[in-house]
């Protein structure tokens, strides 16, 4: 580097510390002034700040939205699991209301019904479609129950025990082909057998010997007549939905449909004992079964 | 040429401090970005020492219009920097990370020291108060040096090439520069 090479860049270094000093004089002297050279040079930077401070700005709002959104989804995640475990607490409270109000009904019919019962809970119902058969598990030891013996609901006659094995039991449904229960309407006082209805959709039965000297009607209430001994008189067991016209003979065709509603079976009576005979010094030839399946 | 995309460049970083360090979380100091353009032109050879000088001087005094301190005093600063990088580099050559991260964290609180002394001559009621904050600077200075600088070898590098490819390169090569064949 030649002397006057150097000597042009020393002043050239000089010139702009000078400037600067200068500057400084005169900010120092006039620190609100600007010159008119300042005011363009912030006139072309002001548009360029504006226009990255905008920038900036939606970038940290984007990133503090998207903060908030992960809070706000973390917070609605913990929102869902609270609810969806207050749902599934929710749905077991009311199993468990709706089973202690099954258990009450069971345990007034238990109180109204003149015959010794055990309760029993369904395990299974209609496991073949060919026959009507509820399956129920009993604590009450083994031998307590044996084939034949009745089975209650409040809203009317189940059926009765067909097989024992162990703590559970077969219950031959009233509406199995191979069920026979002595059945009276009370209106006309007319009696028959009530016997399940074979190749049925639904929950069917049909009494046979019906006598057509008492004619039935649709709504007709039928009841057990307490013959046999099985079955205490008077429990509910359906109501006539269809009388088939035109038919010859000594009886009437009558359809059944059962007050029991066997698709939400799931706690039944099973009567043990028959009701004590009656006390002929009471004055009563019989004292009927009262209660909610009773009818009256 | 180099020297108007060096201060386009050195434009665009002080814009960028002035917004957008300022919204970020940490607003308790922001890398001194202007002194890493200041540094570069000092370190780097290929600028002479005049057009280095001026490069530091128009960007401290746009500092200075940006940052809304009293015209002149980044812009004296920022040559008095120039000034040292380059008798600098006649001690020590400034390369690779750890050492271009150490001259720049040096550089800051050194630029600092400056600014807050010119400060204090220039506006006495302000004092010499202002430099707690400095260390942090020059840490977060350090931290990002190397990429600026490493920028401006880029640009630089690439305004060579053009330069070359029409005979016009020029400068003398110093120790550490890419030998050109």
């Amino acid at each position: 580097m030649t002397a006057s090479k150097r000597l042009r860049e020393a002043a050239v270094v000089g010139g702009t510390l000078l400037a600067a000093i200068i500057a400084l004089r005169m900010s120092a002297k006039n620190p609100g002034e600007m010159s008119a050279l300042d005011r363009g040079i912030l006139r072309l930077v002001s548009p360029a700040q504006s226009a990255m401070s905008f920038v900036a700005r939606g970038i940290t709002g984007v990133a503090g939205r998207y903060m908030e959104l992960t809070h706000v989804r973390a917070e609605n995640e913990t929102l869902v699991r609270e609810n969806k475990k207050l749902r599934t607490e929710l749905i077991e409270m009311r199993r468990l209301a709706e089973e202690s109000g099954r258990y009450q009904r069971l345990l007034g019919l238990r109180d109204v019904t003149p015959a010794e019962t055990i309760a029993a809970r369904v395990i299974a119902v209609d496991a073949s479609p060919y026959f009507r058969v509820a399956r129920v598990e009993i604590d009450h030891g083994e031998g307590t129950v044996r084939r034949g013996m009745p089975v209650l609901t409040p809203e009317g006659v189940v059926g009765r025990i067909n097989r024992v094995a162990g703590g559970s039991s077969d219950v031959m449904l009233l509406v199995d082909p191979r069920s026979a229960i002595d059945v009276l309407v009370p209106r006309t006082g007319g009696r028959g057998i009530l016997r399940g209805k074979s190749g049925e959709n639904g929950y069917r039965c049909s009494i046979e010997y019906l006598a057509r000297g008492e004619p039935a009607r649709e709504g007709d209430a039928v009841v057990t007549s307490g013959l046999g001994g099985a079955f205490p008189r008077n429990l509910a067991v359906g109501h006539v939905t269809k009388v088939i016209p035109g038919a010859v003979g000594l009886y009437q065709d009558v359809e059944v449909t059962p007050d029991v509603d066997f698709g939400r079976l799931a706690d039944v009576l099973v009567v043990v004992a028959p009701p004590p005979a009656p006390d002929p010094e009471a004055g009563s030839h019989h004292q009927p079964a009262r209660g909610l399946m009773v009818y009256r | 040429m180099r020297s108007a995309v060096t201060l386009a460049v050195a434009y665009l970083l002080l814009i960028l401090q002035s917004t957008v360090l300022e919204l970020a979380p940490m607003r308790m100091a922001t890398p001194s970005l202007g002194l890493l353009v200041v540094l570069h032109v000092g370190l780097s050879s290929k600028w002479t020492i005049s057009s280095a000088a001026v490069v530091a001087f128009v960007t401290g005094y746009l500092f200075d219009l940006v940052s809304g301190a009293p015209q002149g005093v980044h812009a004296f600063v920022f040559v008095l920097m120039a000034v040292c990088a380059r008798l600098l580099t006649t001690r020590v050559a400034v390369q690779g990370i750890v050492l271009g991260a150490a001259t720049s964290f040096v550089a800051s609180l050194l630029a600092s020291a400056l600014v807050v002394i010119v400060r204090a001559q220039v506006a006495p009621e302000g004092g010499y108060g202002g430099l707690r904050q400095a260390p942090v600077e020059a840490l977060l200075t350090g931290i990002v040096g190397p990429l600026v600088l490493g920028l401006f070898r880029r640009i630089d590098g690439k305004v060579d090439s053009a330069r070359s490819r029409v005979g016009l390169q020029r400068g003398p090569r110093a120790f550490g520069d890419p030998v050109r064949r």
